[in-house]
């Protein structure tokens, strides 16, 4: 009674949004991703279980080395071109004197189109006849036509590079926030000591973004890695694999047969990235502890 | 962040006045601003040029400018009979109730958990944390499964809109977020409104809510934008195509469509969020670098 | 005192009655407090044009005129492996929907589909089906549990423009395997334009195609049937069709630059007059028209070319119309009813083909589009004669299919894990058309092993 005079209830009144939304739609299927993991699903028979059955299907599905390989490789091109490009663009934009908005509007306004805009239109681009948009282009200086998402060497790289051009400039924004942050009497002194701008960049601006570059490393890995969009629209995992992702392989376990997906090998593999994706993260906090304090 | 902080950071003036920081440095700034238009901008204006050319122009020749004059009728036809228009109307249905789910859920519980503060707080504070951390892949599948068979209730929720409004509240970022905003505003004005003998429904109402419009800015901004790029999760529940936002009918619709009409579609379909973007500016760019901060 | 009792008595009955009449709602069709039974019934692939729409409309108000106690609710659908399955699981495809007859047994042996034996025996024309084709919609336990609404071949389609452009005689499409390479390569010098395409997209639209291709060549994916069957992926002519491709795609370089057609972006880009030929089901010409507008003039259609063998044949499919399995008696009866209207009578009984004729004609819909019979052949003649007078498709340029489907043996999809089958054999073509070096033998025997688990797995 006086846990509901002291306004427990009232306080349990306002969780309620909270605890029924998350536990409905957040830690209920958390614990349900783990439970059907281990069992047999159809949703037409019950369900029954199957101890480890799904994850050594998973793991000796042919279509796993695949998935796995094409996503790291997905996720290593994308932090190539999509990591440093940011943020020498937010250096370079962070001493403009003048209108430096029109930068950051133009450099944002990829991201706030919708991701499917983005790979339809880039689909356009990426004809590979001499009359697609990209191949005209470079057929001005006598380059191409390449055949983008129809050969199994272009197709992945095709895919960063839209990747890339659609979510850089959040990232670019990032690091302009971060940028603020270091400390103007570090570049001075570095001045006094006779340092020019490139030093002054490696030696200051560099070390004061760690922290912010660390976590923005480790947050594009782990979204890359869960990459379904781009496979899914561009080349729906094609050509002949060649870029099908670990959640594409995810997608097509439970969605992807006429008759009914199996959804406990999905749940598996799901578990097996999310495990990784833990480890992993684990590892690199461990790793660049020692980096980031100072 | 003000022009005035950086313009004294990296570069000072007097290092500015050198030719060769003058040149270089502001060369590679020109060249930025250059990629930057023909990289950012380029795409966003062929495609507005596209969506009023007739197609065998566009198919033909990609890169000409109007060689026979423009097609706005590929507008019109868009929005009437490729329908358009509704699923323009069912993106906003669906992303206004996604944005109250959202705002809801993140008042609520970032209010009890930061003003009310319960004894239990830190045990939510903790799942909550815990739940930023796990990969979105997670969930899908069971979510999806759940959607279709709900425990207890005997009746599925595919194609029914509160299977992606209700699910959207659950963002972890959004209350953890709005939390810390309530944590920062001066608990003196808790306390005087308090003695003036205001429950915590007033408290919320009255004093909270009303202060709270930039940071519940930045969440809807984020939210409405969110909706709106949302694909895979409308795709799996949504199975009916007449209620399906335009994200998810695009792809399905392009095989029926000749060229020049789709990118009138897709045009049409980029102009609340560029508009949005325009205008909330500020917010958005604010709310990104918020973003970062919560991360680092 | 009296009067508000005797309201609140009448309000709590009249709520009692409400939700008596709700709870015996479902989606699956409802018996209302009158004898109505409401059934949904699968319409239009989604964006069709308003005529066709219009059209479907007006034989909706005939059936119910009709039948005044059955109410029917027309449901726009486009069948997807994922959104079937996701409908199938949640339960709300709509009272009547279609099935391919690759998965109406599965389906019925799962429990999926309503059994309509006894429904389906009572029509007088019951007799008079082509038991090959019945024999799709009937589970393993001999139930009828889906009706046949449609049966095609495989052909070939060509674009008759093309074709005179590149000094190919359009009365004259290709009989052999030799000269549809030599006529796509003219095709592709003359023109400029992919003399020859084929769907090799990621979902098992390439695996189908590539089946015909060696069906036409005399081979077989599967032997056996159910979980017992043996995958036979690895054949000779599957190794044969696929190096045809290869000399088509890297020496004659006849096949474009596009390799990832499905379904419906083939038509597209066949009805654009971009491509020369391709295989596709026989009965295109309607989405041909429906969705891309195609000029009727361009339209050929011959039969695949056969090789000299035997076991050559033409890869058959066709569709089914089945009911709910959580429909009641009243409900099944209605939704036969609506099978029996919609998708039988038209071939079957003179008044209802030539009023069906009309309006699609009205609307402006292709009406005498190739078909395959679903009863005897005999039927089949005497049901387009019917017609005659209302077809509106370029039947002269169509001759070539009409006179040499029926010289054909029709050869059913492979029958057991069909669309895995499929799946397995989508990368083996996608690899061969993007890479000169594909190894082609270890990919089949690769693909041999993944569709064999599936088989063994019922999936």
């Amino acid at each position: 009674m006086t846990w509901v005079r002291g306004g427990g209830l009232t306080t349990l009144l306002f969780l309620v949004p909270l605890l029924f939304a998350f536990g409905a739609f957040s830690w209920y299927p958390i614990v349900r991703t783990v439970t059907m993991s281990l069992q047999h699903t159809n949703l037409v028979q019950p369900a029954t279980w199957v101890g480890f059955q799904n994850f050594s299907r998973v793991w000796h599905d042919p279509l796993f080395p695949v998935a796995v390989r094409n996503t790291a490789y997905f996720a290593g091109l994308a932090l190539v071109f999509g990591y440093p490009i940011p943020l020498a663009a937010a250096v370079l934009m962070s001493e403009v004197r003048k209108r430096r908005g029109i930068y950051s509007a133009l450099a944002y306004l990829p991201v706030v189109i919708p991701p499917v805009v983005a790979v339809l239109l880039w689909k356009t681009f990426y004809d590979a006849s001499t009359t697609g948009a990209f191949n005209t282009i470079l057929g001005w200086i006598h380059l191409g036509p390449y055949p983008w998402l129809q050969s199994q060497q272009w197709a992945m790289p095709s895919l960063v590079l839209e990747s890339t051009w659609a979510n850089a400039g959040g990232t670019v924004i990032i690091y302009l926030a971060a940028l603020t942050s270091v400390r103007t009497e570090l570049y001075e002194a570095a001045a006094v000591d006779g340092a020019g701008v490139w030093r002054k960049v490696w030696n200051v601006t560099l070390p004061q973004m760690r922290g912010i570059l660390l976590v923005t490393m480790i947050l594009q890995i782990i979204g890359t890695a869960q990459v379904f969009l781009e496979p899914y629209l561009f080349t729906s995992g094609g050509p002949a694999n060649a870029t099908l992702t670990v959640l594409l392989l995810i997608y097509n376990y439970a969605f992807g047969n006429s008759l009914g997906g199996d959804y406990g090998m999905a749940t598996a593999l799901s578990l097996m990235l999310a495990g990784f994706l833990t480890v992993f993260s684990l590892i690199y906090l461990r790793a660049t502890r020692s980096w980031s304090t100072e | 962040m003000n022009d005035e902080d950086l313009g004294r950071g990296l570069i000072s003036s007097a290092e500015w006045h050198k030719r060769s920081v003058r040149w270089g440095l502001g060369g590679a700034q020109k060249l930025l601003l250059v990629a930057l238009v023909v990289g950012g901008l380029g795409p966003i204006l062929w495609l507005a040029k596209g969506a009023i050319t007739p197609t065998i122009d566009t198919i033909t020749n990609p890169m000409a400018f109007f060689p026979h004059g423009a097609a706005w009728s590929n507008l019109r036809e868009a929005w009437t009979t490729v329908h358009v228009g509704r699923y323009f109307w069912n993106t906003v249905v669906l992303a206004f109730g996604s944005w109250a789910s959202q705002i809801i859920v993140a008042t609520t519980g970032g209010f009890a958990l930061s003003v009310l503060r319960p004894k239990y707080a830190s045990i939510i504070n903790g799942l909550l944390l815990a739940t930023l951390f796990v990969p979105l892949v997670v969930l899908l599948v069971p979510l999806y499964i759940e959607i279709v068979h709900p425990p207890l209730i005997h009746h599925s929720f595919i194609d029914s809109y509160w299977a992606v409004w209700l699910p959207a509240g659950a963002s972890a970022f959004n209350v953890v977020l709005v939390k810390r905003f309530f944590d920062n505003l001066p608990r003196e004005i808790f306390e005087a409104a308090r003695i003036d003998g205001a429950g915590p429904f007033r408290l919320f109402s009255a004093i909270v809510l009303p202060m709270s419009k930039p940071i519940l800015g930045v969440v809807s901004i984020f939210a409405v934008l969110a909706s709106w790029k949302d694909f895979l999760w409308p795709l799996l529940v949504l199975t009916n195509p007449n209620e399906q936002p335009l994200s998810v009918r695009l792809p399905s619709i392009q095989s029926q469509t000749s060229l020049g009409v789709f990118l009138a579609a897709m045009f049409i379909a980029c102009l609340v969020p560029i508009a949005g973007f325009l205008v909330f500016q500020r917010s958005f760019l604010r709310g990104s670098g918020l973003g970062g901060a919560l991360k680092g | 005192m009296k009067s508000t009792r005797v309201a609140t008595t009448v309000a709590a009955a009249s709520l009692l009655a409400l939700s008596a009449g709700l709870v015996a709602s479902s989606a699956a069709g409802s018996t209302g407090s009158g004898k109505t039974v409401t059934i949904s019934v699968v319409s239009l692939i989604p964006g069709s044009t308003s005529a066709a729409v219009q059209q479907f409309n007006d034989q909706v108000a005939e059936f119910e005129k009709a039948n005044p106690t059955i109410k029917v609710k027309p449901v726009e659908y486009q069948w997807t492996a994922p959104t079937f399955a996701a409908k199938l699981a949640a339960g709300t495809l709509p009272t009547v929907f279609e099935v391919p007859f690759t998965d109406a047994r599965s389906l019925g042996d799962n429990g999926q589909l309503a059994d309509i034996t006894s429904y389906v025996k009572k029509l007088p024309y019951f007799s008079k089906y082509n038991p090959a084709v019945l024999a799709e919609g009937t589970d393993s336990k001999g139930q009828i549990v889906a009706l046949p609404k449609g049966a095609y071949a495989q052909a070939l389609h060509y674009n008759r423009d093309l074709f005179k452009e590149a000094g190919l005689d359009p009365n004259k499409p290709p009989t052999t395997w030799g000269q549809v390479r030599a006529d796509a390569k003219q095709i592709t010098q003359q023109t400029g334009k992919p003399g020859y395409v084929e769907m090799a997209k990621d979902d098992n639209t390439a695996g189908w195609i590539l089946t015909t291709l060696v069906y036409a060549l005399g081979g077989r994916m599967e032997t056996g049937i159910g979980t017992k069957a043996k995958a036979t992926l690895d054949n000779p002519q599957t190794i044969q069709a696929l190096n045809m491709l290869k000399a088509m795609r890297w020496t004659d370089n006849s096949m474009g630059a596009d390799f990832d057609y499905g379904w419906s972006d083939i038509n597209q880009a066949f009805a654009a007059g971009t491509v020369g030929m391709y295989i596709s089901g026989s009965d295109v010409y309607t989405n041909l028209v429906q969705a891309s507008n195609i000029d009727p003039s361009i339209y050929g259609i011959a039969p695949i070319p056969l090789a000299n063998n035997k076991n050559a044949g033409v890869l058959g499919g066709g569709t089914l119309a089945g009911v709910r399995p959580d429909a009641n008696a009243a409900t099944k009866a209605a939704a036969v009813k609506w099978i029996d209207y919609y998708y039988e009578q038209p071939l079957i009984s003179k008044t209802q083909a030539v009023r069906n004729a009309q309006t699609l004609a009205e609307n402006k819909q292709p009406v005498g589009v190739p078909a395959l019979p679903i009863f005897n052949k005999a039927q089949y003649d005497l049901a387009n004669t019917w017609i005659k007078p209302y077809i509106n498709v370029p039947l002269a340029q169509m001759k070539p299919f009409l006179t040499g489907i029926f010289k054909q043996t029709l050869i059913p999809e492979p029958e057991a894990s069909t669309q895995s089958v499929y799946h397995a054999l989508d990368a083996v073509v996608e690899a061969v058309l993007t890479n000169k070096n594909t190894n082609v033998v270890q990919m089949l025997q690769q693909a041999n092993a993944t569709a064999q688990t599936a088989i063994e797995q019922g999936s």
